[in-house]
Order: C-alpha cells, then sequence, then structure tokens
C-alpha cells in the first residue's frame, strides 16, 4: 500500500469520526440548551422554607411569595414562635427565582448557614436560617 | 433528533467498523476479508435489534445514548481487531451476548417500569456485595476465584477441568451497587441535605448522615487491600461520594470522602508493596523502566508517536505496550489515530456523560434522577480513570475502558447501564 494512500485512509477514518460526532453534537447541544431554559423558564415562583428545628413549629412550610415578612408578631406574615425573634424579624423577598433575605435590624440577629446576616443575603436550596433556637431550611 | 436518525448513526458506525478493519488488512497487505463482512454485520445486528427494542419498549428514549456507545463500540472493536484478531471474534459474540441482555432489560423495564427496580432495594445491596466477594471463591470450586495479574476480579465457570467461561463479576457489582444507593438516598434525601452542625465556621452534616459514607470507605478499602484493586476502590468510593452530593447538594461530601480516600490510599502506599508500586510506576516511570515503568512507558511513547494524526490503523506499534487490548486500548487508538482521533473519542465519552446527565436533570422524581446520574457516574469516573492512568495524569488503575476495552462482562454490564438510562429519559414523558 503506497504512503499517499495509507494518509488518505487514515484521514478518511478520522474524518468519519468527526462527522459522526459533529451529527451528534449538533442536535444535542440544541436539545440540552432548549432542555435547561425551559426548566428555568418553567420552575415555580414561590419558594418555601421548612422549619427544621423549633419548639412549636417544627415541619410547618412558610410559602413567599413576592414578600413574606416572619416575626413574633400577629401583624407578621409569618409567625415566628421564638422567644429570640423580634417582633418584625426577617423579610424573605422572591425576584424571579431568586430568593433574597434581609434582617430588619433585629437584636438577636438572623444566621444564614451560621453566617450573621448584616446586609441582604441570596438565598439558595438547601441554605440553613437560623432565628434564636428556629432552624428553617430552604427548599 | 428521531429514531430514523439514530437508525443512520448506527448505520454509519457498522460502516466505520468495517471500514476500519478493512484498513487495517490493507495496512498488512491484504484485501478486505470475511472480518469485514463480518464486523459491519455484527455491530449492525447489535445496535440495530437494540434500536427495535427502544421503539418497543422506550419508544421515546433519548436517541442520543446508542450512536455514541456504537462509536466507541466500533472503535474499540478495529483496534482490538488490529491487536489481536483472535480476541475481536470473541469480543464480537460478547457484542451480540450484550445486545441480548440488553433487550431482555429493555423487555422487563418495559414491562414492569423502573420502578420494579426501587422495590427490592436491600435485594440489590445484597446481591452487589455478594458480586464482590465472589472472586474470593476458593479457585478449585467449579464456580470458583481467580487470580489474574495479582489482582483478585475473575470468576471461572469450570466444568470437566474446562474454563467454560470467566467474568468479572464486580462489573455487575457496580450496576446493583448504583441501584440500591438510588432507591436508598433518595429516600433519605431531606436527612441529607439538612446540615444543622457547626465546627467554628464550617458547616457540617449531622454525624450519623456521614456513617454511610464512612462504611463506603471501608468498603473500598477493603476492596483495595483484599482484591488489590485500586480502580475497583476509586470507583466504589467516588461512586458514593457522587452520588451523596448528587442527592444532597452539598459539596462537603465529595471533599470528605475525597480526603477519607486520599488519606487512606497514602496509608495503603506506605503498608502494601502493590500499591507502593503503582505510585512509583506513575511518578518515576523511567527510574524503573525494565519492569515497573515498562507498560507506562510504552503507553506514552506510544502517544508520542502518534502525534497529531496518528500512524494509521495497523501501521503504528501499539503491540508493544503490555495489555494493549484492555486497559491500554486508549493509548493504542491514540497511536494510530493520533491526537485528532483521541481528542473524538474523549469528546464521544464527553457527549454521552453529558446526555446522561441530561437525563438525571429531566427524570420525574429523585429516585430516577439518582439512578440516571449514578449510572453516568460509573461510565464517566471509569473513563476518567483509565483515560488519566494510560496518559499518567493519575496513577494507573486496572479499569476497563467503557464500550472500548476487550472485556465481556464490562460490555455487558455497560449496554445495560445505557439501557437503563434509556428507559429513564423515555418515563420522563410517560
Amino acid at each position: 500500500m503506497s504512503a499517499l494512500v495509507a494518509n488518505l485512509l487514515k484521514l478518511a477514518f478520522v474524518g468519519l469520526l468527526y462527522l459522526f460526532l459533529w451529527q451528534m453534537a449538533r442536535s444535542i447541544g440544541g436539545h440540552l440548551v432548549a432542555d435547561t431554559t425551559s426548566a428555568r423558564r418553567g420552575k415555580r415562583r414561590v419558594g418555601e422554607l421548612i422549619v427544621v428545628r423549633s419548639d412549636t413549629q417544627a415541619g410547618s412550610r412558610i410559602a413567599v411569595a413576592d414578600s413574606v415578612v416572619l416575626g413574633r408578631s400577629p401583624e407578621a406574615d409569618a409567625l415566628l414562635d421564638d422567644p429570640y425573634a423580634s417582633m418584625f424579624h426577617l423579610r424573605l423577598t422572591m425576584d424571579g427565582d431568586t430568593m433574597s433575605l434581609a434582617d430588619l435590624g433585629t437584636t438577636n440577629g438572623t444566621y444564614v448557614n451560621g453566617r450573621r446576616v448584616t446586609s441582604p443575603v441570596v438565598l439558595n436550596a438547601g441554605d440553613s436560617v437560623q432565628v434564636g433556637k428556629t432552624i428553617m431550611e430552604v427548599k | 433528533m428521531s429514531r430514523n436518525a439514530e437508525a443512520a448513526l448506527l448505520a454509519g458506525a457498522a460502516v466505520l467498523a468495517a471500514l476500519g478493519v478493512s484498513i487495517v488488512r490493507a495496512a498488512g497487505g491484504d484485501t478486505p476479508d470475511a472480518q469485514t463482512a463480518l464486523t459491519f454485520l455484527v455491530v449492525g445486528l447489535a445496535f440495530g435489534s437494540l434500536h427495535l427494542a427502544f421503539r418497543q419498549w422506550a419508544p421515546n428514549a433519548s436517541s442520543y445514548l446508542l450512536p455514541l456507545a456504537a462509536l466507541i463500540t466500533a472503535v474499540g472493536l478495529v483496534e482490538i481487531f488490529r491487536l489481536d484478531p483472535r480476541a475481536a471474534t470473541l469480543q464480537r459474540w460478547w457484542l451480540l451476548i450484550a445486545a441480548g441482555f440488553g433487550i431482555a432489560t429493555l423487555a422487563v423495564l418495559g414491562r414492569f417500569g423502573t420502578d420494579l427496580l426501587l422495590r427490592y432495594r436491600y435485594l440489590f445491596l445484597t446481591a452487589a456485595l455478594v458480586t464482590f466477594m465472589l472472586p474470593l471463591l476458593p479457585s478449585n470450586w467449579a464456580l470458583g476465584g481467580v487470580e489474574v495479574n495479582g489482582s483478585r476480579l475473575w470468576l471461572q465457570l469450570r466444568l470437566f477441568d474446562t474454563t467454560i467461561v470467566r467474568f468479572q463479576p464486580a462489573e455487575f457489582g457496580k450496576l446493583l451497587l448504583v441501584v440500591f444507593l438510588a432507591s436508598y438516598l433518595a429516600s433519605r434525601q431531606p436527612a441529607l441535605v439538612s446540615m444543622t452542625r457547626k465546627v467554628g465556621p464550617i458547616v457540617i452534616p449531622e454525624p450519623r448522615q456521614l456513617f454511610p459514607l464512612v462504611v463506603a470507605w471501608a468498603a473500598s478499602f477493603i476492596v483495595l487491600v483484599y482484591q488489590r484493586d485500586l480502580g475497583a476502590s476509586l470507583l466504589l468510593l467516588a461512586v458514593f461520594a457522587s452520588m451523596l452530593y448528587a442527592a444532597s447538594g452539598r459539596v462537603a461530601y465529595p471533599l470528605v470522602g475525597g480526603g477519607m480516600f486520599l488519606a487512606g490510599t497514602l496509608a495503603a502506599a506506605q503498608m502494601f508493596d502493590h500499591v507502593q508500586r503503582r505510585f512509583d510506576a506513575w511518578l518515576r516511570p523511567w527510574d524503573d523502566f525494565a519492569d515497573t515503568g515498562f507498560q507506562i512507558g510504552q503507553s506514552l511513547f506510544a502517544l508520542g508517536s502518534g502525534s497529531l494524526t496518528g500512524s494509521g490503523l495497523g501501521l503504528g506499534r501499539p503491540d508493544v505496550i503490555p495489555s494493549a487490548t484492555t486497559d491500554f486500548v486508549f493509548a493504542a487508538v491514540a497511536e494510530e489515530t493520533g491526537l485528532a482521533g483521541s481528542v473524538a473519542i474523549v469528546a464521544a465519552y464527553a457527549l454521552l456523560v453529558a446526555v446522561g446527565f441530561g437525563i438525571a436533570l429531566q427524570a420525574r422524581d429523585p429516585y430516577r434522577k439518582l439512578l440516571a446520574a449514578g449510572l453516568t457516574t460509573v461510565i464517566g469516573i471509569q473513563t476518567i480513570l483509565i483515560v488519566g492512568g494510560v496518559i499518567r495524569l493519575l496513577p494507573l488503575t486496572g479499569i476497563a475502558l467503557p464500550f472500548m476495552s476487550y472485556g465481556g462482562s464490562a460490555l455487558v454490564a455497560n449496554v445495560i447501564a445505557v439501557v437503563v438510562l434509556a428507559r429513564i429519559s423515555h418515563e420522563v414523558s410517560t
């Protein structure tokens, strides 16, 4: 077999490999991108927290649509039954798919993943929010 | 992509395999012979029948899985044929058997759905543990373990003093373990996510949630010590840690798991000779080139002489690498198709893993998500470990390159994994 033929066959084989991959990658790329964007668009715009630890509220759920204020006061949107909580303790805001938390200047503070909140923070699924002895988890 | 496009690509893979075999023949000065036709027929028959089974039992399944598996299998068959035509004949039989197992799996799942696997959780755990331990059976039994190249991984069935069949039960054990873990972790998900303990500034999970990880670490360590298999040990822990990560979204699990493995391996390298030698060959292959560094050294020569577009199929010398058809098949392919060909292969694996994780993201419940993610992780991690080992990025671990290495058990297990992935992707839309 001449060197020329050998080289041509070699390139033909590798070329065919790439042709095959190109065909695959073209349609997979479109497919995966389409899927992630539709998943993002289809996501619920209502966030949720679950009370993980609390004397009286363990297991209860707090739905967050638009803006919700949590506190010990009956006037608050959602009740936080904890002696260390302020009357109006913190505000949860949904903006599109992102939930953020702001401490309303409380005495005992709010802790997200163990860190005291000084300015509004974005919450991710799985983050833990602690007020006094109450621990909530972001769903 | 439609099922028809899938069929066309599968035919393309069969043509590629036939072309490759013909090029190998031509390089040896021969004209294409029956081997070309046989390769074309076997690849076509195996993947064609899987394709028909997809149409029957998983018509809405992802159509990307089979063509990618077929492409990798085709290149593997060509390279195995080039290195050892007798092994290629056996591998063709294994491909047909694997297709048979794949179709049977799909038929069962098509009838009962993937929930079937969820129902018998502890049966799968038991089966997984038993399969990992099987090679420890005495060698003189009809069904007994055998030690090959210092690792006790093989099980052989012998009747009337003739070896009927040899296989590696661990290949199936991996799948069984993933099935168990998916259903176990899916039911434990809330507990795994909540991290309420604090050590200084770091938030960690409840210590008892780390217990399964400790068990996995211990199991992988036992495999490392008794079966002398660094690869299986690493794979076991990696699959465990990454499935915990997929279930919880907590980076702490893979970090802690990786740390534990590193500590265990370093300790093992101090204590056991065979682990120490693996590390020496990895870090200093040229110090003992004649002995421990020979294999990896030859692999590096192969990669280097392959250069950009390779020597051409059948024109290189990949046969000088010990166990070129199994662990080092990637080096052989890289020598004969060059950087261009080997990058294409890595890209095919990357696409396969991307498709697998795509299926996991879309799956309809946590159990199916974890199952898809786990099966994809098994394929992905094996690829990373052995390709990394062959190019001396990682210490060498004797693991089969999925779909490409010569070996029947691995091929059957990988086809089953792909079939289960396909069924999960089908169930998204039902």
